[in-house]
């Protein structure tokens, strides 16, 4: 495995040219081919990245945007003026979804990228030092987990007369409540993982040669559990959106004038019968992040997963096992 | 074993302490109910306001710490959690809105625990079946809908389901009709109030349970000693019940730790939408209300929860799992 990594460029080009029967597929190139023929794991990336796309340039196909109210057109359905039609302010629906679309992938991204990583360092750090470090920090992980989010998101996001609130936007605000509250599981479980790589030959060899623990984390554990972080960066998106459409919907987390899917999706549970489009059409928008996640999710697994039963050519391919 | 608890229970407690203690200071710090007592009419002067708040014992005067040390020692010495800014006590409120909770949820933890895990069996024992596609791709799509969300539309279906027989037959908010009659028809009228909310937090609940207890089980299937009770004349179907099963429900007891909270926290969104007044819902209701002192009891509670489910979890898994050997 850790061969693998080192083979130049050069090599790789030239085995994989060859296509004779030992040659040597780079480990990116195997994921990548991977990925690729799990289809609906492509169809994923795709309708996810057209969502992306769409938040940001969305905005200028129509000439609303989500402060102009409309006043002869206060809750009409869709029509020819207005895509999606308009809420109860006569404020376009299609210029509010655009919008919050873009917060919720926002806040999804920086919340999944960012826990992962610090779930990931401080994982890492526990196993590597063990003992009493081990156990303070574990301490205060667990402290972490028992500390109900949801109250502190509330009381962060509401409290009076706070000086941090008056700074912030609302999201912004929540994106650093989701960071504390959302990496102390996947730290756990790289934790136990890391433990057990702390016993392999190079871990040991690193040691012996007197490289410093934060290199030795950062070089020889990180890289070791990174299929596992590529997993859990996909699964901490789709919780960060899940979790700003669940504390928006009980109308804690984001407050207008900020807008994102949880805030458009609670406001109108009261009017599902009067404005049937202000539910659906947000609704409809969530799943389809959420659902490209997860069909994303599947295929990483596959991908990543040395001992993917979903190899074809690439198995073959390659006479050297990769991947351990 | 009794000693292992004990210590188990003794680091719980004091971590329960720490986060109510660092509960308390950020409640106590961020939420002023003086601040909505003024918009009272008639508009009380700053002293009446501040002078109500100290008989309560929630004199804005007084720093962080002094309430602090205040608060802390009437619940060391009297087991007294203060009271609220409108006059209630902390102690007798909760009571009664732990009970409601319990009543809500308890049935729904076990049949999600129990559908997600015999569900899990079923579909690992017909891999790539027809059965196994249809569970397994159901709990995929509960875990990409947020909770709030699945309860609002369980509870649209109610509603519709009402509106096309054009009878009540399911009461979507509320936890009993008031002024029953007690006997059978206050029975059935409990019923109708339990269904859709139970049936809405199970439907959403047993997904991940399912999709973990296959995971583990497919792991073992193929695990030398099943394939040894295999040898020595079990059936398929006894050697995963007997062998792979036990080894296989060890992560999944794990995992119970920490569902319970998580199912605790989803009991916010269930209280709120289906309007029963149970603990989460007061949270919520306690933080619009700037009321210090029912936050920290519901975050304490929520702490208590998930020591207990952690202590659950170690427990079931020295029962299940004969390797582990606690001391």
């Amino acid at each position: 495995m850790t061969n693998l990594n080192t083979v130049d460029a050069a090599a790789v080009a030239q085995d994989a040219h060859l296509e004779s029967a030992d040659a040597v597929i780079a480990k990116s190139t195997i994921i990548f081919r991977r990925f690729m023929r799990n289809k609906t794991a492509v169809a994923g990336l795709a309708i996810f990245l057209a969502l992306t796309l769409f938040s940001f340039v969305g905005g200028f196909f129509t000439p609303w945007n989500k402060e102009t109210i409309d006043p002869f057109n206060i809750g009409m359905p869709p029509s020819g003026d207005h895509f999606l039609g308009t809420s109860q302010a006569g404020i376009d629906l299609y210029a509010m979804t655009v919008e919050g679309t873009r917060i919720s992938i926002l806040i999804g991204l920086i919340v999944g990228l960012v826990s992962v990583l610090i779930a990931a360092v401080y994982g890492c750090t526990m196993a590597y030092f063990g003992g009493k470090v081990d156990k303070v920090m574990l301490f205060v992980l667990e402290a972490l987990i028992m500390m109900p989010a949801l109250l502190v998101v509330a009381v962060a996001t509401s409290g009076g007369g706070d000086t941090l609130k008056k700074n912030l936007p609302s999201w912004l605000l929540l994106i650093i409540v989701l960071l504390v509250f959302s990496w102390m599981g996947t730290a756990r479980l790289i934790r136990s993982l890391s433990m057990s790589l702390m016993q392999r030959d190079f871990v040991k060899a690193a040691q012996y040669m007197g490289v410093p623990p934060r290199r030795i984390v950062w070089r020889h554990l990180v890289p070791n559990i990174g299929s596992l972080l590529v997993l859990d960066v996909t699964r901490g998106v789709t919780g960060a959106i899940l979790a700003e459409v669940a504390f928006s919907f009980i109308g804690i987390g984001i407050k207008l004038p900020d807008v994102s899917l949880g805030v458009l999706i609670g406001g109108a549970t009261s009017q599902v019968q009067t404005f049937p489009w202000m539910f659906w059409v947000p609704l409809t928008v969530m799943f389809l992040l959420t659902g490209s996640l997860a069909m994303m999710n599947d295929g990483l697994r596959d991908a990543f997963d040395p001992s993917s039963s979903s190899v074809g050519r690439a198995k073959k391919k390659s006479g050297q096992r990769t991947g351990k | 074993m009794l000693r292992y608890l004990a210590k188990r229970g003794i680091t719980y407690v004091f971590m329960i302490f720490l986060t109510t203690s660092a509960g308390y200071f950020l409640a106590v710090s961020s939420l002023k109910p003086a601040l909505l007592e003024q918009e009272r009419i008639p508009r009380p002067t700053p002293e009446q306001v501040a002078n109500s708040m100290r008989l309560k014992g929630l004199d804005p005067d007084l720093s962080p710490w002094e309430r602090y040390v205040e608060w802390l020692t009437a619940i060391v010495t009297r087991w007294d959690w203060g009271r609220s800014p409108n006059g209630a006590f902390i102690n007798a409120e909760f009571g009664e809105r732990v009970w409601i909770s319990t009543r809500l949820f308890l049935a729904a933890i076990i049949l999600t625990l129990v559908i997600g895990v015999a569900l899990g069996v079923y579909s690992a024992a017909r891999q790539y079946k027809f059965q196994d596609r249809v569970i397994t791709s159901y709990s995929y799509l509960a875990y990409i809908v947020p909770a709030p969300i699945a309860y609002f539309l369980v509870q649209l279906g109610a509603i519709n389901i009402n509106e096309t027989v054009g009878k009540r037959i399911f009461f979507v908010t509320g936890i009993s009709t008031p002024g029953m009659a007690a006997g059978w028809a206050q029975f059935v009228d409990m019923l109708a109030h339990y269904a859709v909310p139970t049936i809405a937090i199970t439907l959403v609940g047993w997904g991940s349970y399912q999709i973990a207890q296959r995971q583990y089980l497919l792991d073992n299937v193929n695990a030398d000693f099943v394939r040894t009770a295999r040898a020595k004349g079990l059936t398929r179907n006894q050697a995963i019940s007997r062998h792979a099963l036990r080894v296989s429900f060890i992560p999944v007891a794990q995992s119970i730790a920490f569902t319970i909270p998580a199912i605790f926290a989803g009991g916010f969104f269930a209280e709120k939408i289906f309007a029963w007044p149970g603990v989460g819902s007061w949270s919520i209701d306690a933080i619009s209300l700037q009321d210090v002192n029912a936050a920290t009891a519901t975050l304490a509670y929520g702490s208590v929860i998930f020591a207990i489910g952690a202590i659950l979890a170690d427990f079931a898994t020295t029962l299940v799992d004969p390797r582990v050997r606690v001391q």
